[in-house]
């Protein structure tokens, strides 16, 4: 048992976790040395300028990729512990995501595409609480349209449904207004901390919009591939 | 850009793109089409010089010329300066004497070149096994055929007299080429000497004389001389080829060289869906490429100017390499097949190459031409809002290239614009009605899709939410399949339908000259001995002079005035039941009451030659009286089945007057053949025509046939195989993409995994059931209308083919989409 996991809140914790990569000009630390935890309930904005690791970082917290050193442990699971599916399986039962370029599926209406990680997890009313989602985000009148035919802001409306189609402990979020303009950001925004209270989810979102990080409970400012500083705002 | 800057360009680009793989899959199913063009194309020559060469064996000659009179003696040179060889035979009837009996008999005098094709067999006594010999009868001898012995009741070595000259029978002729007009109603051969003939004094003017002249050469050169032939001839004459020379070689020919042409273009279609998708995925790969082009300033023009000489190169290096690929198979199959192929004149021609570049080129302009024009079309835009895709290629654009290539091609391989027509017609109709039955075999999935479990519910999901792409798939694998469905059925119905034509005891002899009074007699030998025959014909001979009161040879079209039913006297028939190997095809088969009527039953083969109809009156000479008769049906007959058949067939009472002898078939065993002796012995009168050899030829050809089709059935595969592969590939950016956002969402890779098998296993099932009814119409069209086979409903079809395709396409697509379980999902938070 160690320290990050000592306190029954933490749902995220990491320890001296770093992300070398190969290259022709030699090994290149992307990450190294994070040490941070993240209690179930808080709003955590990873800001940083570009290159500085975040997008790695968020990718490591949320087990879509292995640390070349150092631990991840995610809702008391050691990630770096299990297998992809293991991984996955993780991810499927307690991680929602919402990514900056939205990533629905174009060949799926916006409804098929929230209905995605509920058929995955064997949901039997798939149809049904997808629509419930959809609606939840008022988008329910555009239950059979393609990702083509929605706005910006609504793609990522749909997105965030998908996200919490499977009501998640967890939710991370990569730049989630970086393709939008300032209102539609600000109502995405406005709508990701609405349900984040409704469902007592943990926030975890990249950032470098200073107004996003700054309604977050904490931020950790990376600075190339290290924690440079971790402040919890006034 | 300058003209020469672009074509630099466009290699250095072309390079690039070969070294990242982009293009494989496109070269790959160029180079099967052309390698299965060109195998084939090579191959097919081969085996129809080959064949052709064997029709010839049995007429004797490449080209034979009939006429009443000596010829022209300037023909003959003509032939010399063609630099054919040439040979002359003079056939006559005449009666052959030995001490006190007396026999008609059919002479042959032939100089010493006969024959220049194939060879005549001998045998020392009758009914021993014959040898090929190379000698043709000497000065002052004569070669007898068994019947004519026994006839004669002599033996080797006697001496019979033939006019005034006096022979002595040296051997016994068992086979001899071109002894293959007609069968029936022949006297026994005696084959003698031309230069013994004027001794025998018989040829007189006004004797009724046949002169052959023979002649062999290269395939051209006589082509040439038949031309020369053909604007001099009088309407006594008749020219025979050798593919006219034999019936049941020449059906066996045609039929073999359509389905050969027909499978070639089943694997080209294919690697063309193939191309038409890897064109396709290449074309997308490349949009980004050519916004930044355009964004340069890039016009369209440059665009395509890029582009275009890439597709050419690939074009030209694919089909040199298809066609050496093709080159070198054809030899690996000349080696296998050493034994069985029939002897070709050597060398290899070089049009297959040629026509396997053209094939290559005509394929690539049809099939990846259209999808790779739409870059000339990607919007400069495109570099700022990435989902800004140009619109597809206009239907008619990228439809009407694909069935301008097709055509081009069918008429290249079938050379047969009626036929052409018609399958295109029959094609499109029959591509979009089995798209119709996939999207609706599509919608049932879809309803089943609450009642599975979660991979297949995943599987029929995916199916659905790409169901514009599932139907195209559902029917590029149903085309394959059904490609390879019809030539698995169509290849073993070739060999079994006319096995089953010519079961084991398939009559292999012939009896006929039975004379009225000894009909009882001959059934009751036969019967006594256990030999099943089949009925015994009655058999009239006569001529057909006037077609509605209009003397038959103004009354037929102008090209067929030389028909060999008009030439020479037919075998008029009657019968009260019909033969089971005929079948009525129009009209109507005899009624109670009929007996005694003037009708009369056609061919249908003639019947369609001489323009004859039902209702039509027929005007025959039978022996110098004449007889008129309607005909009242058209029937088809099964010329190959070796039982006695007839061109014309009367209801009983009508020529039951006139002069008949009676003839049966039947079949002996080999080792039974002294009781040929016995029956001959008994019934002096009566002739066997033996047709062991004729069936083991025919045989044989069907062998070849069947190996050659089964060779071709691995390029159909082949091409199959691809058309899935650029399937696969043509998808696997979108799922590549759309596994790392479902392992994200938590999906397992067992569950992917399982997602994949259900929706490939679904999409082959529902395509083999396409390919199934397919499958089913097409054979019903080839078997009824290009093979003239009876056709009956195929019921394995449709548990073989989906299953097959279910399996193949469960196999092949689980193992094509491993990639996408083996990428990270790591890829969405950095593809932006």
């Amino acid at each position: 048992m160690n320290m990050a996991h000592a306190q029954h809140n933490t749902i995220i914790a990491a320890q001296g976790l770093g992300k070398r990569v190969d290259t022709a000009a030699g090994p290149l630390d992307i990450l190294a040395d994070i040490d941070l935890a993240v209690d179930a309930g808080e709003t955590v904005a990873i800001a940083g300028v570009s290159g500085s690791g975040k997008s790695t970082l968020l990718g490591l917290l949320a087990g879509l990729d292995l640390p070349s050193a150092g631990d991840v442990w995610l809702a008391g699971q050691r990630l770096n512990a299990l297998d992809e599916d293991g991984r996955a399986r993780v991810r499927g039962q307690q991680v929602g995501f919402v990514f900056q370029s939205f990533q629905l599926l174009p060949s799926l209406t916006a409804l098929e595409n929230v209905m995605l990680p509920l058929e995955l997890a064997g949901e039997a009313d798939a149809r049904k609480l997808a629509a419930q989602r959809l609606e939840r985000v008022g988008l329910a009148t555009r239950l059979d349209h393609y990702p083509k035919q929605l706005s910006g802001g609504e793609q990522q409306r749909v997105a965030i449904a998908r996200a919490y189609a499977m009501q998640p402990a967890i939710l991370f979020a990569d730049e989630p207004t970086g393709n939008l303009d300032n209102a539609t950001g600000k109502r995405i925004i406005d709508l990701l901390f609405e349900l984040n209270r409704e469902h007592r989810t943990t926030l975890v979102l990249v950032t470098h919009d200073e107004k996003l990080a700054s309604r977050c409970t904490r931020r950790i400012q990376l600075e190339g591939g290290r924690i440079a500083a971790a402040a919890t705002p006034a | 850009m300058t003209f020469a800057g672009r074509w630099t360009l466009a290699l250095r680009l072309l390079a690039r793109d070969w070294r990242a793989g982009e293009l494989r899959i496109l070269v790959a199913a160029l180079l099967i089409a052309v390698a299965a063009s060109t195998t084939i194309g090579f191959f097919t020559d081969r085996l129809g010089r080959g064949m052709l060469n064997q029709s010839a064996e049995f007429l004797g000659a490449d080209l034979v010329l009939e006429s009443p009179r000596p010829v022209d003696p300037g023909w003959l040179t003509q032939a010399r300066e063609h630099e054919l060889r040439s040979a002359a035979t003079l056939q006559f009837a005449s009666v052959v004497v030995s001490g006190e009996r007396l026999q008609l008999a059919s002479v042959k005098a032939v100089d010493d070149s006969f024959p220049l094709r194939g060879s005549l067999r001998t045998a020392p006594q009758a009914f021993a096994q014959g040898q090929v010999t190379g000698d043709t009868p000497a000065r002052g001898e004569a070669w007898a055929a068994t019947q004519l012995l026994q006839q004669l009741e002599i033996d080797v070595g006697a001496r019979v007299t033939v006019g005034d000259l006096s022979l002595q029978i040296t051997r016994v002729l068992t086979f001899e080429p071109g002894r293959s007009g007609g069968v029936f109603g022949l006297s026994p051969r005696l084959m003698m000497n031309l230069a013994d003939v004027p001794a025998t004094g018989v040829v007189q003017p006004g004797s009724r004389l046949t002169y052959h002249y023979l002649f062999a050469g290269a395939e051209a050169t006589i082509n040439g001389y038949r031309q020369w032939l053909q604007a001099r001839l009088e309407p006594s004459h008749e020219l025979l080829g050798v593919r006219e020379g034999r019936r049941a070689v020449g059906t066996a020919l045609q039929r073999a060289e359509r389905f050969l042409g027909l499978s070639v273009l089943a694997a080209i279609v294919l690697s063309g869906v193939a191309i038409a998708m890897a064109a396709r995925r290449y074309s997308e790969r490349h949009f980004d490429m050519s916004a930044m082009l355009r964004c340069l300033g890039a016009s369209q023009r440059d665009v395509l100017g890029l582009y275009l000489p890439q597709l050419l190169v690939i074009g030209v290096l694919a089909s040199l390499a298809g066609s050496l690929f093709g080159w070198l198979a054809q030899y690996g199959l000349l080696y296998l097949l050493d034994d069985v192929l029939p002897v070709a004149p050597s060398g290899t021609r070089l049009w297959p190459v040629l026509a396997g570049l053209a094939t290559g080129l005509v394929t690539l302009a049809g099939f990846a031409l259209p999808p790779v024009m739409r870059l000339r079309r990607v919007s400069p835009l495109r570099v700022l809002r990435r989902e800004l895709a140009p619109l597809p290629g206009r239907a008619w654009l990228v439809y009407g290239a694909a069935i301008g290539a097709v055509l081009v091609l069918m008429w290249r391989y079938t050379g047969n614009a009626a036929l052409m027509l018609s399958v295109l017609a029959g094609a499109v109709a029959a591509v979009a009605a089995l798209g119709v039955l996939g999207f609706a075999l599509l919608m049932v999935a879809r309803r089943l899709h609450a009642r599975v479990g979660v991979a297949w519910r995943f599987g029929l999901n995916n199916l659905w939410r790409r169901r514009a792409g599932s139907v195209s798939q559902i029917l590029a694998f149903g085309l394959t399949l059904m490609a390879m469905a019809v030539i698995a059925l169509v290849r073993s119905e070739l060999l079994e339908n006319w096995q089953s034509q010519l079961p084991q005891d398939a009559p292999n002899h012939f009896l006929i000259n039975i004379l009225p009074d000894k009909v009882e007699g001959v059934s009751a030998f036969l019967q006594e001995k256990g030999i099943a025959t089949s009925q015994l014909y009655p058999m009239v001979r006569g001529r057909l002079v006037t077609l509605n009161g209009q003397p038959v040879r103004e009354a037929v079209s102008k090209e067929e005035p030389r028909d060999n039913a008009l030439n020479r006297e037919l075998n008029l028939s009657w019968s009260t039941r019909l033969q089971e190997d005929n079948r009525i095809v129009e009209g109507r088969w005899w009624r109670a009451g009929d007996t005694g009527r003037p009708l009369v039953s056609v061919e249908s083969q003639l019947a369609q030659r001489l323009g004859i109809e039902l209702g039509d009156v027929l005007g025959f000479s039978l022996g110098g009286a004449t007889l008129s008769a309607t005909v009242v049906s058209i029937r088809s007959v099964q010329w190959d089945s070796f039982r006695p058949n007839f061109y014309m067939l009367f209801p009983p009472g009508v020529i039951d007057a006139f002069p008949a002898t009676w003839m049966t078939s039947f079949y002996l065993p080999a080792s039974e053949s002294a009781l040929l002796m016995e029956l001959v012995r008994e019934y002096p009168a009566l002739t066997v025509l033996d047709l062991d050899l004729l069936i083991q030829q025919v045989e044989r050809i069907f062998r070849q046939v069947t190996l050659a089709v089964e060779y071709v059935l691995v390029f159909v595969l082949l091409a199959g195989f691809a058309v899935l592969f650029a399937a696969l590939q043509s998808s696997l950016d979108e799922r590549l993409y759309e596994g790392a956002l479902l392992r994200a969402l938590g999906g397992s890779r067992r569950q992917l995994r399982a997602g994949h098998l259900a929706e490939f296993a679904a999409l082959g099932l529902l395509a083999g059931l396409v390919a199934a009814a397919g499958t089913e119409c097409l054979a019903w069209l080839l078997y009824t209308r290009v093979m003239d086979l009876d056709y009956s409903f195929q019921w394995q079809v449709w548990i073989a083919v989906p299953l097959a395709g279910a399996l193949l396409t469960g196999i092949a697509g689980y193992r094509g989409t491993r990639p996408v379980l083996e990428r990270s999902p790591m890829v969405l938070l950095r593809e932006r």
